[in-house]
């Protein structure tokens, strides 16, 4: 089972939350000016972007100071009833256990009603009993519906941290997960996610997960292709279509490159698709609609397209039929495409010194490959006299005798014995 | 002292060093004495003397300076119609200076030629027949048109016995002083089943450590020259690990550039030698089939071949539920 690395790796204590010094700050003097009796401003109105770390630092906070802290969603509480239900908690006098609470109403954007009535009202109403520290958060506090709200609460803004903050916060998580990552690639990733620090852990987990290292060619292409929400997006829609139509619609309502979504839906459906024969129908509706690209390739009759999607997309969701409910699984960047960059230096390697048997040998370069290059590679590997004289005889350089031979020691010997 | 690839330093030059397929070389011998030659098919598996008998016919006929004579192609490298038949045009169409008034022309891998390029070959071949005679090499003969076959003198070559294996190999042994063991030379054969070529590059593979060569040593040799194991993917993915099988496809295709025809021709082999239920391994041949007819109409290998591993884990899993 997966575990999000987001909240595996939650910082635990203030100390471990990166940024936003001044607004925690804030913070933090006004929960713990609740010990000297009621403040003026009964709540705390955070606001900010996502993934700055507004749930984190109140959540950091309260067991700082050992506090008990009661926590709503937005879908929990849209309407009035809801609030006054919980609200309640507030304004009782003792906690269970006798401690202090913080009372936190998170994703406030999506609540209900204005300051005359509905959930708006109700948050407003809690706040003027309440007893204890209430914390709100939201994305946009200056949404009109808050107007009134606002007058109760203080406002604290968090910003979005530096490249260098989210940098920090990555290699964290690197370390934990004991993965060696070139900063450049972590980088890449920070800038990528727009500084939203749980979309850019999000996006190392789905890169590195599995992995002892992270290069930057491993994430290179991050930088040139669709944006990775548009297709975590698709993927989601067609995964968990219940109809052809919502798996064909997907594909519909975004601009994303056919060819890239299908490598996306290649890589993950195993994943996603755990029963052996949900995967079995999968991988072959994939491969029919290669077929079609064929075809379309072939005939350059680009109607046949439709086929195409209509496998890759239904085809695939409707293959879910046993697979049962699993949690959270990850997307994953198809990795095809990171071997294409990984080994694109060895192909060429091989295809330079099959043209250079061919030219000796009486074969095709293809058959040069095949048949004449692995066991040269043996040769190499064990004699370096006899490397030598055969890298003379074919004319190789010194980057193909280094392919053959694989380490940069013999390398060496071999070009020694290429001189003597 | 001089290092080469001992396939092509030990390669014969002349008709009379041939250790095999004495009937052909006989036939070739006769052309040779009657200072004429039809156009050819040399037909039959790798490592057989295809190449080799080609050569060794134009050295006999024309002599050392056979090669001014002689042009080889390679079908699967000369890639498009245009190619072959503006090459071949262009050489077929001059006459030759010398006693022997026609050229030879070789193209190997002419089984890889599309119909069409095969169909403009023959109005080639027709037009310049004076001038020029062409030897086409191929492991199957019935994949060249039959216009081009019915104007050819077919040759088939056979995979070299056990016998004239051996004989071949130890000529090289005395001359490079390697040491090997009877069983070595077993192995040897065992790897190679009479493809000479990939016997003699693991007998030269096996002698590059220096070392007597047993049969332990050929199985290393030749295990490390082909790293991938398809035996093992197929197992990894019946045991229900499609991911773990698709990246071992994956490190077949992209890092050590494996074609998907042969990947799947052992796929093949491997389910048919392994202990599954009988009436399983036809199900899966058909599957096997199905596959590699998509990847010869030139579907993407990995996608196809996914597929296929996915169908193996699901076979895997019905298998072990007692389907």
């Amino acid at each position: 089972m997966y575990a999000a690395w987001t909240v595996k790796h939650k910082p635990q204590t203030l100390s471990e939350v990166v940024g936003n010094e001044e607004a925690i700050r804030k913070l933090t003097s006004w929960i713990t000016s609740w010990n000297k009796g009621i403040p003026k401003k009964r709540a705390a109105f955070l606001h900010g972007p996502p993934g700055v770390g507004k749930t984190v630092a109140v959540e950091a906070l309260a067991h700082d100071l050992k506090m008990e802290l009661v926590e709503k969603n937005a879908s929990d509480y849209r309407t009035a009833e809801a609030v006054q239900r919980f609200a309640g908690l507030a304004s009782q006098y003792a906690t269970l256990f006798g401690g202090k609470r913080v009372i936190l109403l998170d994703e406030l954007d999506g609540i209900t009603g204005t300051s005359d009535r509905g959930g708006v009202r109700a948050v407003i109403e809690t706040i003027k009993t309440a007893r204890y520290p209430v914390v709100l958060i939201a994305n946009n506090a200056y949404n009109p519906k808050f107007s009134t709200l606002r007058r109760y609460c203080l406002l604290i803004e968090f910003k979005k941290p530096t490249i260098l903050q989210v940098m920090k916060r990555l290699k964290k998580v690197c370390a934990g997960e004991g993965i060696m990552a070139d900063e450049r690639a972590l980088k890449l990733i920070g800038e990528r996610s727009g500084k939203d620090v749980r979309s850019a852990i999000n996006d190392l987990q789905a890169l590195a997960q599995g992995r002892r290292q992270l290069t930057y060619e491993d994430v290179a292409w991050l930088a040139e292709r669709d944006r990775k929400e548009v297709i975590f997006k698709v993927m989601r829609d067609i995964f968990y279509a219940r109809t052809c139509v919502e798996a064909k619609r997907a594909v519909d309502t975004t601009d994303v490159d056919p060819d890239m979504l299908f490598q996306w839906i290649y890589e993950n459906a195993p994943y996603q698709l755990t029963d052996a024969r949900d995967l079995a129908m999968a991988m072959e509706a994939l491969a029919r609609a290669d077929v079609y690209r064929g075809r379309i390739r072939a005939t350059q009759n680009w109607k046949l397209l439709r086929y195409v999607f209509d496998l890759m997309t239904a085809g695939v969701a409707m293959s879910r039929q046993r697979t049962k409910p699993s949690g959270w699984v990850p997307y994953r960047f198809p990795e095809r495409i990171r071997w294409l960059a990984r080994t694109k230096r060895e192909r060429q390697m091989q295809k330079l010194v099959g043209m250079k048997i061919r030219r000796r040998m009486h074969v095709s370069s293809v058959q040069a490959r095949k048949e004449i290059l692995p066991y040269m590679r043996v040769i190499f590997e064990d004699n370096a006299e006899m490397a030598a004289g055969i890298a003379k005889w074919l004319d190789l350089d010194e980057d193909m005798i280094k392919y053959l031979a694989g380490t940069e020691g013999r390398t060496k010997a071999i070009v020694k014995n290429l001189s003597s | 002292m001089s290092y080469e690839m001992w396939t092509e330093k030990y390669r014969p030059k002349f008709l009379d060093e041939m250790v095999n397929q004495k009937e052909i070389v006989e036939r070739l011998k006769s052309f040779v004495k009657a200072r004429n030659i039809p156009h050819c098919i040399f037909a039959g598996p790798p490592g057989t003397g295809k190449t080799t008998g080609a050569l060794c016919l134009a050295h006999d006929l024309y002599g050392d300076g056979y090669r001014e004579h002689l042009m080889e192609l390679n079908a699967s490298d000369e890639r498009g119609i245009n190619v072959v038949r503006e090459t071949v045009k262009t050489f077929a169409r001059t006459r030759s200076i010398g006693e022997i008034p026609f050229k030879i022309l070789i193209l190997d891998e002419a089984d890889n030629m599309t119909r069409d390029a095969q169909q403009a070959l023959r109005r080639t071949m027709e037009r310049f027949t004076e001038t020029c005679r062409f030897i086409l090499i191929c492991n199957y003969s019935g994949k060249i048109i039959e216009p081009i076959q019915s104007r050819c003198a077919p040759f088939r070559f056979t995979y070299l016995s056990k016998e004239d294996q051996h004989a071949y190999l130890q000529h090289i042994i005395q001359k490079e002083n390697a040491q090997v063991l009877d069983d070595g030379l077993n192995a040897i054969f065992e790897v190679s089943s009479g493809d000479l070529r990939r016997a003699v590059n693991a007998l030269q593979a096996a002698a590059s450590a220096g070392k007597p060569i047993n049969g332990e040593t050929v199985y290393s040799v030749v295990g490390r020259a082909n790293p991938t194991d398809v035996r093992n993917m197929v197992v990894l993915a019946m045991k229900g690990d499609f991911a773990g099988a698709r990246d071992k496809l994956r490190e077949m295709i992209l890092k050590y550039g494996l074609a998907g025809s042969d990947i799947i021709r052992q796929i093949h082999i491997d389910i048919f030698r392994s202990e599954i239920p009988e009436r399983w391994k036809i199900k899966l041949a058909d599957t096997i089939g199905e596959i590699d007819f998509r990847l010869v109409q030139g579907s993407d290998e990995e996608v196809q071949l996914s597929a296929l591993l996915a169908r193996l884990t699901e076979a895997g899993y019905e298998m072990q539920r007692g389907a």
